[in-house]
């Protein structure tokens, strides 16, 4: 490609981000779509693979006398510190990088040149995976309330907004369209979510064009109608999620928020989520103090602290419970804006949302929100997440924060969300990754005319064909806890930092021992279990028809009997506990991959590293679960158990 | 320990009472209804990152089973006494000002064990059973003008209760206070704790769980390098130190005592732990008595050369002195100080900077601020941050984290000590040997850890406590073992897997540390336990635990016993116990009984390999009849198959 400078630069060194005394050498290689690393260390193979759409900033540094160092950030909080000897090398694999990390054109993204090896039958099922009309239909829309309107078909109405939407079945076209010139954009009402128990809804749009005084008819006969598609309650929400302060400047430019005396029956209710800027900002504080190598503890805490960023998140998930409890137990409609209402208004309808309804809490369900409330509704991916060059005023991580939102809440509902944080976090990946087709564009339209459908691949059936990864143990759909609104506690300790995103590649950082693996691997063995059950039972009818047969024809039986047994031999072997969930079926006991080395973090190698002995470096967690071989030569207790497992480790 | 069983528990649900109390008042009734349905004690206390404020009152735990009778008769939702336990008093008409839930009217039983505080106010029961061991001081608020008389309760568990009642018109009839005032600081009224009156029997005796000599065995010693000596038999070498001791084979009886001598308070380096293969060895002593001359002792330098010596594969020696060398060096002027490393040869010395028994009673202080009862939202973390309770956490974890790793990787022997050695080397010493030796992370091996490291080698509980004594401005007061618990906590946070034991466990503990019910914790150290009877006038509070041991069981509990645990203590891995240190708090409710979830896939996955070896074994039994004259057969005898439940 013409932009790769150099292909490859040799005797390259990789700092690990918390010991800059952990080093590791080996060869950088630039491909079209990737950095490489290869580590050279004699007997390791290891490899370091970056996309260039991920990565978010190249820095080159003053050169030292080691070497040139290359500082790479990436979207995914990845950072990696290379140290290149050659100061020219350096900065033409500065140069080439920055390029390749900035596509100018949509065309160049890695969506469109990523091919597996998919047959073009399958590529399209892939797209058919999620259908947003079964979501309706699945809360029971349409009805006699609610009606499928064809007014945005070919996107005349609003260009930002999908081409299906659902409204009160008493809005007509010419309601609709004049409501719609009186919202920012054309971002007129529109149902987001429906509960067809008490007939409550949540509707999106964006900020009236109210400036001081102004008014319009429609859009008040709109809101009506909104408020009269839920029978039993005679007012409704407005939910502006804006701080007061923005929604009275954005009077200035003839922009507002709606008059409680010109809407009949409305509550209005400001919720004060910042703007696209401050969460961007806040965001960047965050994340510096993420990369402090050894912070105090005060560093630490009041970092986090000051840059706001719990506060934030709070602020969103307030607003979500805001409305879900609106929802659910005071059964009223809510209608949620901000000022486009593609940013905060997509993140609180999905909070409120995952509140509301148990099935946005399962693995298939909350790819539909995220389908509905931010692609379809034209949440503005390329631009917050720079897809490609842009104004960098447009970037901003609300998306990350949605994904914060649902973390934080699985921490508190363990058992209620079907899916895991690898979930969500390979989601947050791929949202910045350009992988795949589904978070190219800024809305709907823009995904049409860059024909992703027919040329990408979809995120979501990967994610569902990869979903054993992904599923939480300790998920129970049917606890009555788990039902229903969950009712999430918003004191301050409540919520925490995630160090599984923001810190994710800093494994010296992970917990020692994962229960969540350590369930998975126990799922995953009890599965086994019962197949072995399946088994053995076969094997008895077997041996009982042998039993028939040996009486019969003695001697001969024997000698085969060994091969008739051999599977079974295998099951015994594998039975002993080092590797209990590793090789049961096809067992291979030597090669134990029990919770030894699933609770034995990846990391082991750093055992070994001698600078720990001194001491200076414990901000890292460098040592893990070591091990040492039993404890005496007589300790006769677990004959067969250890010494393979700690060999293996 | 504020309880109440709200509206449905009225009726027939018989775990609700054991549930954290005023949170029940506030919401969520499907959350309620489904802890309710388990009506097993474990269950009561459940979730992982949020738990436990299940329910305090001993007498409840102590036999669940009566309770659980008596609190599904509604009527009988009263006091359950103990064993000798009495009522001393009783008031009507009491006000209790719950900072969550509001003003309360009651009645207020006090007993020689604890107070009892009922009220049927609102719609649902709410109850308050608080042992008096938790007081640590109660004072009288506002004038004698006023119609009311309110009286506060300072608790050592971050707890402060108010209380108001009307003034005594009988000027001669004390206060219902005054009388529990008498009854919550025994020691300074001369009468007895009531530990030594509860007269509960239970299956096991929890005297007998830790004995020395077995321990050592347990360790390996005596071996060639290392023998138990009866010097301190009746405690005339140091009157803190347990009656047996590991020292190094070469130095005589004679010369320990000379060491003695130059040693704060006779606390000679002694054995803790030894590592089974290298023979890398812990111990621990008190600071030497170096004094502003830097004074010197042949006999303790040969003492250290003999530890050194004791282990053939290193040539070194770690002095680890805890404190700040700041700190240190102060104690020169006071006679003491820390080893010079031209005296030592071989020794090098570290300083850990653990700060003394003050800045943590202080630092604890100022988290009580921060926590009880109410959370100022906007400043969480920096408010947090400012009680440095996290901060010494993390010192005190690191200090160990460095002990343990030069003891495993550098295979080098290491000596412990802060000024006494009895509070900071009692710390580091058993938090290492907690990430050294899995035994310890059993329920019975962490039993043991305390009765050895803590117990006998004197950390000066019924000080730093002050069981039952009103003095509590005491500057010897100070929450060190807390400390010790809560670094207990982080690493049981980082291995889910590795303890036997679970939260609720480590929260027993610390209730009962106050609570003056068992002996354990009584008196300061093992000569005084002796002279006092303890474990003859007292239950142990492990003759409880161990009667009932599936309640304190970690149901993920893999028996790692063989590896080393080393915890990172980077600040983004230690939080706040929230579990304790905001139980009391409604908005803190357990969210989800995930324990139990815990409990359901393991109890699947065990039920499974039951009837796989079950099959296996019909499988083998109808081989091996079939193929009986086949010697050698190929069938391997079944093993025994490890579960974790």
């Amino acid at each position: 490609m013409e932009h790769i400078r150099l292909p490859k630069v040799e005797n390259v060194k990789l700092l690990d981000r918390i010991s800059h005394r952990r080093r590791r050498v080996g060869t950088l290689y630039l491909t079209a779509t990737h950095t490489i690393f290869v580590e050279s260390e004699a007997g390791v193979r290891n490899e370091t693979w970056v996309l260039h759409s991920l990565v978010c900033s190249v820095d080159k540094l003053a050169a030292t006398p080691s070497g040139c160092p290359l500082l790479i950030h990436c979207k995914n909080f990845q950072v990696l510190h290379f140290i290149i000897s050659k100061e020219q090398e350096c900065h033409d694999i500065h140069l080439s990088l920055q390029r390749l990390s900035q596509p100018e054109s949509y065309d160049e993204l890695y969506c469109f040149s990523y091919k597996p090896n998919v047959d073009e039958k399958e590529r399209r099922q892939e797209w058919d995976f999620l259908d947003l009309k079964a979501d309706y239909s699945r809360m029971g829309l349409p009805s006699s309330l609610w009606k499928l309107s064809p007014v945005n078909q070919h996107y005349k109405v609003s260009d930002t907004y999908p081409a299906d939407l659902f409204v009160p079945e008493s809005a007509t076209p010419p309601v609709i369209v004049g409501s719609s010139k009186f919202r920012s954009r054309g971002r007129f009402p529109a149902l987001s979510y429906y509960c067809k128990d008490n007939h409550a809804a949540i509707c999106r749009s964006s900020q009236p064009l109210s400036g001081f005084s102004a008014r319009c008819l429609e859009d008040e006969q709109m809101l009506e109608a909104i408020l009269r598609s839920n029978p039993c309650s005679d007012f409704m929400y407005v939910v502006d999620t804006r701080p007061k302060l923005n929604a009275i400047a954005n009077r200035a430019a003839g922009k507002g928020y709606e008059n409680e005396d010109n809407y009949s029956n409305i509550k209005f209710q400001f919720v004060g989520i910042e703007n696209i800027h401050v969460m961007r900002n806040s965001q960047q504080k965050m994340l510096e103090v993420c990369e402090l190598r050894s912070p105090s503890m005060s560093d630490f805490l009041e970092g986090l602290e000051s840059s706001g960023w719990l506060k934030h998140i709070k602020a969103v998930l307030d607003a979500g419970i805001f409305i879900a409890k609106a929802v659910a137990e005071e059964g009223v409609s809510v209608l949620v804006h901000c000022s486009d209402g593609w940013d905060r208004t997509s993140q609180v309808c999905s909070v409120a949302c995952v509140l509301l309804d148990p099935y946005y809490r399962t693995l298939r369900g909350f790819m539909v929100l995220i389908e509905k409330d931010w692609v379809s509704f034209g949440h503005k991916f390329s631009h917050r997440c720079k897809h490609v060059v842009g104004d960098p005023k447009e970037v901003s991580p609300i998306i990350d924060q949605l994904l914060e939102c649902v973390w934080q809440l699985m921490e508190q509902f363990p058992c209620a969300f079907e899916f895991n944080e690898r979930f969500l976090i390979t989601i947050h990946n791929h949202v910045y990754s350009c992988q795949f087709g589904n978070f190219i564009g800024n809305n709907q339209r823009e995904r049409i005319e860059l024909r992703v459908h027919e040329r990408t691949h979809s995120l979501w059936s990967y994610l569902w064909a990869n979903r054993t990864d992904y599923t939480n143990p300790l998920y129970r759909p049917n606890h009555s806890q788990t039902q229903g609104l969950l009712r999430a506690s918003t004191s301050p300790y409540s919520f925490k930092f995630w160090k599984g995103l923001y810190n994710r590649f800093d494994h010296g950082m992970h917990p020692r021992q994962s229960v969540e693996d350590y369930l998975r691997a126990i799922q995953e063995e009890t599965q086994q279990l019962e197949e072995q059950l399946s088994s053995h039972t076969q094997k008895i009818s077997e041996l009982e028809q042998e039993q028939e047969c040996s009486d019969s024809c003695k001697a001969a039986a024997f000698d085969k009997s060994p091969t008739v047994w051999a599977p079974g031999n295998n099951l015994g072997l594998a039975n002993t506990p080092q590797d209990y969930t590793g090789g049961f079926i096809t067992g291979s006991p030597c090669q134990p991959k029990g919770p030894d080395s699933i609770l034995l973090p990846k990391s082991m190698n750093q055992i070994s590293d001698a600078s720990f002995s001194n001491g200076s470096d414990q901000e890292s967690g460098i040592a893990d679960l070591s091990c040492r071989s039993p404890l005496s030569e007589d300790s006769t207790r677990d004959p067969d158990s250890d010494e393979a497992a700690y060999s293996a480790a | 320990m504020e309880k109440s069983g709200s509206v449905d528990s009225l009726g027939s649900k018989r775990s609700s009472s054991r549930q954290p109390s005023v949170d029940s008042l506030s919401s969520t009734s499907t959350s309620r209804s489904d802890r309710s349905a388990q009506a097993k004690p474990p269950s009561a206390m459940s979730s992982d990152s949020v738990s436990t404020s299940a329910e305090f009152s001993p007498e409840l735990r102590v036999k669940p089973k009566i309770s659980a009778k008596a609190i599904r008769d509604s009527d009988k939702e009263e006091l359950q006494l103990l064993p000798n336990e009495t009522v001393q008093d009783m008031a009507q008409d009491v006000t209790y000002f719950c900072p969550f839930t509001g003003a309360l009217r009651g009645t207020v039983t006090v007993t020689n064990y604890r107070l009892f505080f009922k009220s049927m106010d609102r719609d649902s029961t709410f109850m308050l059973d608080l042992p008096l061991g938790v007081v640590s001081r109660v004072e009288r608020i506002g004038n004698a003008s006023s119609r009311d008389v309110s009286y506060g309760l300072v608790c050592k568990d971050v707890r402060n209760l108010r209380f108001a009642h009307k003034q005594m018109e009988d000027t001669l009839r004390k206060s219902i206070f005054e009388v529990l005032m008498k009854f919550a600081f025994p020691v300074s009224n001369g009468l007895p704790i009531f530990a030594f009156e509860y007269g509960q029997v239970f299956p096991e005796n929890g005297w007998k769980v830790y004995d020395a000599l077995s321990e050592y065995k347990r360790q390996g010693i005596p071996n060639e390098s290392w023998r138990i000596t009866k010097v301190n038999d009746h405690y005339e070498l140091c009157d803190t130190y347990p009656s047996t001791l590991a020292v190094p084979v070469n130095i005589p009886d004679e010369e320990l005592k000379r060491v003695a001598a130059f040693r704060a308070k006779g606390r000679i380096p002694v054995l803790s732990w030894i590592h089974p293969e290298s023979q890398a060895t812990v111990t621990r002593c008190s600071q030497p008595m170096v004094g502003v001359n830097g004074k010197r002792s042949k006999e303790d330098e040969k003492y250290l050369q003999a530890i050194m010596d004791a282990n053939a594969q290193s040539h070194k020696l770690f002095i680890f002195d805890a404190r700040p060398s700041v700190n240190a060096a102060a104690n020169k002027m006071k006679g003491g100080g820390y080893e010079s490393e031209d005296a030592y040869q071989n020794a090098e010395l570290v300083f850990l900077d653990i700060h003394n028994i003050h800045v943590m009673r202080e630092s604890l202080r100022k988290l009580k601020e921060v926590v009880y009862p109410n959370i100022e939202d906007s400043h969480w973390l920096s408010n947090l941050e400012s009680t440095h309770w996290l901060e010494h956490i993390k010192l005190i974890l690191a200090g160990a984290l460095r002990i343990a790793d030069k003891v495993e990787s550098g295979k080098t022997s290491v000596v412990v000590h802060c000024s006494d050695g009895w509070d900071r080397t009692a710390q580091l010493t058993s938090l290492s040997m907690l990430m050294l030796d899995g035994y310890y992370r059993t329920i019975r091996g962490f039993e043991v850890l305390l009765e050895k490291e803590w117990l006998s080698f004197g950390h000066r509980f019924q000080l730093r406590i002050g069981h039952g004594d009103k003095n509590h401005t005491d500057a010897d007061r100070s929450p060190v073992f807390i400390q010790f618990i809560d670094c207990v906590w982080q690493l049981t946070r980082q291995f889910p897997a590795a303890f036997e034991f679970n939260e609720y466990f480590l929260v027993t503990i610390l209730d009962h540390l106050y609570s003056c019910l068992f002996g354990t914790f009584l008196c300061n150290s093992e000569q005084q336990r002796l002279k006092e009877e303890i474990p003859k006038r007292t239950v142990s509070l492990w003759s409880y635990i161990n009667s009932q041991l599936e309640d304190f069981t970690n149901p993920l509990y893999v028996n790692y016993s063989n590896h080393v645990l080393f915890p990172a203590v980077s600040l983004r891995h230690l939080e706040l116990w929230v579990g304790y240190y905001i139980r009391w708090n409604p908005r803190m409710r357990p969210q989800e009984p995930i324990h139990q979830r815990y409990k359901e896939l393991l109890a699947k996955r065990a039920e499974l390999q039951k009837r796989v070896d079950e099959l296996q074994r019909e499988v083998a039994n109808r081989s091996a009849s079939s193929a009986s004259e086949r010697p050698g057969s190929p069938t391997r005898s079944i093993t025994p198959v490890q579960t974790f439940v």
